[in-house]
């Protein structure tokens, strides 16, 4: 047991030590180095340890992909049988090897992720080169296992009310591009534009080397330039003339609308707004993540519902999630509250969060809270980079998208020097704009956007 | 599920090969499944997982056609007659289409094997 004595001896030391911590914030260690190597952007980020990552981000999402599903497939089709060996030797050579392959794809970007212990860093990045460049796509694999896993992901994906009232809020917020379903819904006819061929080619100009940047952190990152050197020579150089490549990007455009899904899986509303595209591009507006940590929802510590707007706003409805987010894309982004929850209580509380959207507009928040929100905002931002699964496609999808890297100093920066006003501008301007509403569920009982005082 | 066969010995030896091509030709046709208007592949018995899994692998073109000879070679045994010989298959046309893949599916199937056995040594 520790004695009270003890623990009051070593507390100013603990907030020293915390202390020095903070004033080190733009630490050379959370820095990436970019370079390149045969034509490819790398990422490098030396960490101390025992191992290491390697990911490989490619811009070829759902908002790139020529027809819908090919970014399902193209994930599902990572580390399957390659021109030089079969899917499940490459299962068991990493199982082997102790390391851990995973794939996966977002709006934007196909990332291929590599865990493993740092010396066995050259077998890794050989691997992911081998999968971008030589898979086979073979029409039996995408019959046997992709086809297959798709229909799962669709299930998972389409079982839960949130998700689908997200994708929709998208969709009706960008239409095209970054509005295409990240996975498509079960009643899509994709499997018509799906086969091996097609998706061969999509390959070829997903996984070219203008269009993939690697990300890596770990002991030795400084050898990585080197293999990737060695190894990515073979990548394809891209752009084939086919239907099937990657398609340009369009500039996102905002517009806005209504929609509403019936469902038997539960309710979710979503009420969205233009927001913030990411950090380093031109639409970024640190004012909306902030806004989003003083919105909130979900509280950061236990058993108390926080200083956030809406938590307050919701105290009284036992059966509800509410949660503020700004997904943040590379050339623009979508301010979402999502309520889930009994359907009346989703009903009724999503006029509690235009009314807390108005507080915030019409400036009758404390500072107190809109200081505690930058320090969550900060905190949130900061974090996403420092942590892995975040960290990698943030920077990799910063290299590809032609801005900059993620740094976190510079994040920090813009975060703190969010002023009361900016916040209240920035609410002024959802209340004032289109915005995008989404009810899946029971719409029966759920509002429509004339109920809450929006317009859409 | 290949059927066995000795030619891999015979194709090693050029002086071989040449002396039993012709006889191979001749008993290939004299078989008669040609004039039933049916390749060498669509004798193989099917009654294998690893040949249902390579008739479930072939493109659909290949697939229909396959049905197509075995049901009208079905019907020429019942009616007791052969095709015309315009509509026979020629020794051109009697190439492989299903054993690649049933190769391919024992392939896989051996590696597998080898490494559900493999012993690590370090």
């Amino acid at each position: 047991m520790l004695s009270r004595s003890s623990l009051s001896r070593n507390a100013p030391r603990a907030l020293s030590a915390g202390r020095r911590a903070m004033a080190s914030a733009a630490n050379p260690t959370f820095q990436y180095d970019v370079s390149e190597a045969a034509g490819v952007k790398v990422a490098n980020r030396e960490v101390n340890g025992a191992t290491g990552t390697l990911a490989l981000v490619a811009k070829a999402g759902s908002r790139y992909q020529p027809f819908p599903g090919f970014s399902d497939a193209l994930e599902k089709f990572a580390f399957k049988s390659t021109l030089k060996r079969s899917a499940l030797r490459i299962t068991r050579e990493v199982e082997l090897l102790g390391g851990e392959i995973s794939a996966t794809h977002s709006r934007e970007n196909v990332v291929l992720r590599a865990k493993f212990l740092a010396n066995d860093l050259p077998y890794f990045t050989e691997l992911l080169a081998e999968a971008a460049s030589q898979t086979k796509f073979s029409d039996h694999e995408l019959n046997e296992v992709v086809a297959t896993l798709l229909k799962y992901q669709q299930q998972a994906v389409y079982s839960s009310p949130e998700t689908v009232a997200l994708d929709a809020a998208h969709g009706v917020a960008f239409h095209r591009g970054l509005g295409a379903p990240i996975t498509p819904s079960q009643t899509t006819p994709y499997e018509k534009y799906l086969s091996g061929d097609a998706l061969a080619q999509f390959a070829q100009d997903a996984y070219a080397k203008s269009n993939v940047a690697l990300v890596s952190t770990g002991p030795n990152s400084s050898e990585v330039s080197k293999w990737v050197g060695q190894f990515f020579k073979d990548l394809p150089a891209g752009s084939s003339s086919s239907q099937y490549k990657v398609q340009p990007s369009q500039a996102s455009k905002y517009f806005g609308g209504e929609q509403r899904i019936p469902s038997k899986n539960g309710n979710a509303v979503v009420i969205a707004f233009p927001g913030s595209s990411a950090f380093g591009t031109a639409g970024y507006k640190a004012e909306a993540s902030v806004l989003a940590a003083l919105l909130g929802g979900e509280s950061s510590i236990k058993w108390t519902p926080g200083f956030s707007l809406l938590s307050k706003a919701t105290q009284g409805f036992s059966f509800l999630n509410v949660s503020t987010k700004n997904h943040a894309y590379s050339d623009a982004g979508l301010f979402t509250v999502t309520l889930s929850g009994a359907a009346d209580q989703v009903g009724a509380a999503s006029k509690n969060v235009v009314d807390a959207l108005k507080k915030a507009a019409a400036g009758e928040v404390a500072s107190e809270d809109i200081k505690k929100a930058a320090a969550l905002a900060k905190f949130r931002a900061l974090e996403s980079v420092q942590t892995l699964e975040t960290g990698l496609e943030a920077t990799g999808s910063g290299l590809v998208h032609g801005s900059k890297a993620y740094q976190i100093g510079e994040i920090a920066q813009a975060l703190e020097n969010v002023s009361e006003e900016q916040v209240k501008e920035v609410a002024k301007s959802f209340l004032s704009g289109k915005a995008s509403l989404v009810s899946v569920g029971d719409i029966h009982q759920l509002p429509y956007a004339e109920d809450l005082g929006l317009s859409a | 599920m290949s059927a066995p066969s000795v030619a891999n010995y015979i194709v090693k030896r050029p002086w071989l090969k040449r002396w039993m091509t012709p006889i191979a030709n001749w008993y290939t046709d004299a078989a008669g499944y040609r004039r039933l208007g049916l390749k060498f592949d669509d004798l193989i018995p099917e009654e294998s997982e690893t040949v249902q899994q390579a008739i479930k692998r072939l493109p659909p073109k290949e697939a229909y056609d396959r049905v197509f000879r075995i049901r009208r070679a079905f019907q020429c045994s019942i009616s007791h007659t052969l095709l015309p010989a315009n509509e026979q298959i020629k020794p051109s046309e009697d190439v492989e289409y299903l054993s690649p893949i049933i190769r391919e599916i024992e392939k896989e199937a051996k590696e597998r094997d080898d490494l559900d056995n493999l012993v690590v040594r370090k």
